[in-house]
């Protein structure tokens, strides 16, 4: 499995590079880079190709953007729910998880309890978080029980008009995500800078201000970034628990790929295009971002 | 990195703060206002298993009741009676093979990125990150057609994708190993006299054994947690135990069956997930002492 470096290969410390060592590196990740590299590249490439219509399943392969503007309503449509549902639940995730880790770290038992809690949440596939916020907040959910009202009074939360089960799924797997890396990192790296700015006098509230959140933005911006990507590019949440339309991009390319009729793959790949396109650029707005952050390198 | 206190700020601690209480400790408003958080979290993320819990162990629950009204196993039932067990086992086994897959080549790809001279590494990290920033749809679309004409069977493919996808997390979380990782131990042993495949398995991997347990974890959780790549590559002949859900939960009425499979389906990582926690813990100080104390690498041949 894994091949032990030879005398002159591997501390980065030594500075001669030897054209065997370089070797080895390069049959190291290969591997990996290979098939990350076929699934990204490949992936993107060929969504890009069959959208503008040159590789149909049949026919002559010609050059159209017929693919783009089919759907334009719908994808217009799906563009600004995906960017709204990811939206909110990237605010409400990092909010709530920074919440949680400030308590993580900070309290004693408080903080087991939440942590232990947190991690419960975890490792719970969110196609199964979808069907438990199901059996809570619909109609006849356990809330709506709980709080004795009928059908009528509780308001549409699944497959309602503003996609509130949704997100509140996303925000409650994705707030355990902050969670735990934020917690992470505040463990390591803020408990000596927390007590020195307590030692040279300063509030609680001004060390959350001036301590604890400076330290913590860089791993905040990190999983907002992969929270959004994820959110905006996830299919079955927004597919179980929201409405038949309109729909999530996600959800509108996968209707197209499934339909029968030739013209649809296209499409499809249409909207995979643009949903890429926007999760590549949010990712560029987040390393940016990282950049402007105190602790970058 | 600067210091975070403005410059000009008063920096003796007062009197009131020292004297009557330690530094760190809270006020009482400040203490009543974290545990009241640490409540409402707490009921915020504990909250959606509930239903699941109650829902599995109902066989009626007529709507405005707060608790079942008829309790039993008919949910379990009709989950075995729907071929549950062999479901669950074809997740686990994806699962299983997503991390087998996985795990040694993130290792790898992470030992070189470490500590060996890879050529354009910050490329390279960023191919190995980039199937975070794909949605796993786009990738199903992209190459369902080119694996479809390659002839690739439908669970290859899903395993492909899905193994892709599980890359940045066990590229990364053994980054972190590596990182921490001291490789004198291992020129000790080869020192020594120790072979290559002694240092491997006597030294290399007893001390990244954490982080591989913790990179595995990660992967099987990508491969048993799947929806789209399995449902939209595999077409329906590979069902696995969230489309088994989802494909409930989807309809009405089977609410019993949902809550079931959905705790079939929370149970076995949350167990990896104590083992691991466990594993990581006892490590340092049971398992590694044991075989290097008592064992010679100039012994073996």
């Amino acid at each position: 499995m894994l091949e032990t470096p030879g005398p002159g290969g591997a501390l980065p410390t030594r500075p001669r590079a030897s054209a065997s060592g370089r070797l080895r590196a390069l049959l190291f990740v290969a591997p990996a880079v290979l098939i990350a590299g076929f699934v990204v590249i490949g992936g993107i490439g060929v969504a890009l190709v069959q959208s503008v219509g040159l590789m149909p399943l049949v026919g002559e392969a010609e050059f159209s953007l017929d693919a783009y503007t089919a759907n334009a309503d719908d994808l217009l449509t799906g563009l600004g729910l995906s960017l709204a549902i990811a939206t909110a639940s990237t605010v409400l995730s990092c909010v709530i998880g920074l919440t949680a880790a400030v308590i993580i770290t900070q309290g004693r038992i408080s903080g087991r309890v939440v942590a232990a809690l947190s991690a419960l949440t975890i490792p719970v596939p969110h196609l199964i978080g979808a069907a438990a916020i199901g059996l809570l907040v619909a109609d006849s959910g356990l809330i709506p029980r709980a709080l004795g009202l009928t059908p009528a009074q509780w308001p549409d939360l699944v497959g309602g008009p503003w996609w509130v089960a949704v997100v509140l799924e996303y925000t409650w797997k994705e707030s355990a995500f902050v969670a735990l890396v934020v917690a992470g990192v505040l463990a390591t790296r803020v408990a000596q800078y927390d007590e020195t700015a307590a030692l040279l006098g300063a509030s609680r509230a001004r060390r959350l201000r001036h301590v604890v959140i400076p330290l913590a933005r860089p791993a905040v911006i990190v999983s907002a970034v992969i929270i959004f990507v994820y959110t905006f590019g996830s299919y079955e949440v927004a597919w179980l628990l929201g409405r038949p339309y309109p729909e999530p991009l996600p959800v509108l390319a996968f209707r197209l790929f499934t339909s029968i009729s030739l013209t649809s793959r296209p499409e499809a790949a249409a909207v995979a295009v643009v949903t890429t396109a926007v999760a590549l650029i949010v990712v560029a707005i987040g390393m940016a971002a990282l950049k402007r952050t105190p602790l970058w390198r | 990195m600067a210091m975070m206190i403005p410059y000009g700020q008063r920096v003796t601690p007062d009197d009131r703060t020292t004297a009557t209480r330690g530094l760190m400790r809270p006020r009482p408003s400040g203490r009543a206002l974290r545990v009241t958080l640490a409540g409402l979290l707490a009921v915020w993320f504990a909250l959606p298993l509930v239903p699941l819990l109650l829902w599995s162990v109902a066989n009626r629950w007529s709507f405005p009741a707060v608790l079942p009204t008829e309790w039993g196993l008919d949910g379990l039932a009709t989950a075995l009676a729907q071929g549950g067990l062999p479901v669950f086992g074809r997740s686990f086994l994806l699962g299983l093979a997503v991390a087998a897959i996985a795990t040694p080549l993130g290792a790898l790809a992470a030992r070189a990125l470490t500590m060996g001279r890879v050529p354009a590494a910050r490329l390279v990290s960023a191919i190995l990150l980039a199937p975070l920033a794909l949605p796993a749809f786009v990738a199903v679309m992209g190459l369902t057609i080119v694996l479809l004409r390659a002839q690739v069977p439908a669970p290859a493919a899903v395993l492909l994708l899905l193994v892709a996808a599980a890359l940045p997390y066990t590229v990364y979380t053994m980054r972190v190993a590596y990182a921490a990782h001291d490789l004198a131990y291992e020129d000790e042993a080869r020192t020594l006299g120790a072979s290559p495949a002694h240092v491997l398995w006597r030294v290399h991997l007893p001390l990244v054994a954490p982080g591989l347990a913790r990179a595995a974890f990660l992967a099987f959780l990508v491969g048993w947690s799947d929806y789209v790549v399995t449902v939209l590559v595999g077409g329906g002949t590979l069902v696995t135990l969230p489309l088994l859900v989802g494909s409930y939960a989807a309809g009405v009425g089977n609410d019993a069956v949902v809550a079931v499979l959905s705790l079939t389906a929370i149970v076995p990582p949350l167990l990896l997930l104590l083992a691991l926690g466990r594993f990581g813990r006892r490590y340092p100080t049971a398992r590694f002492a044991g075989p290097t104390a008592s064992r010679s690498p100039k012994g073996s041949p």
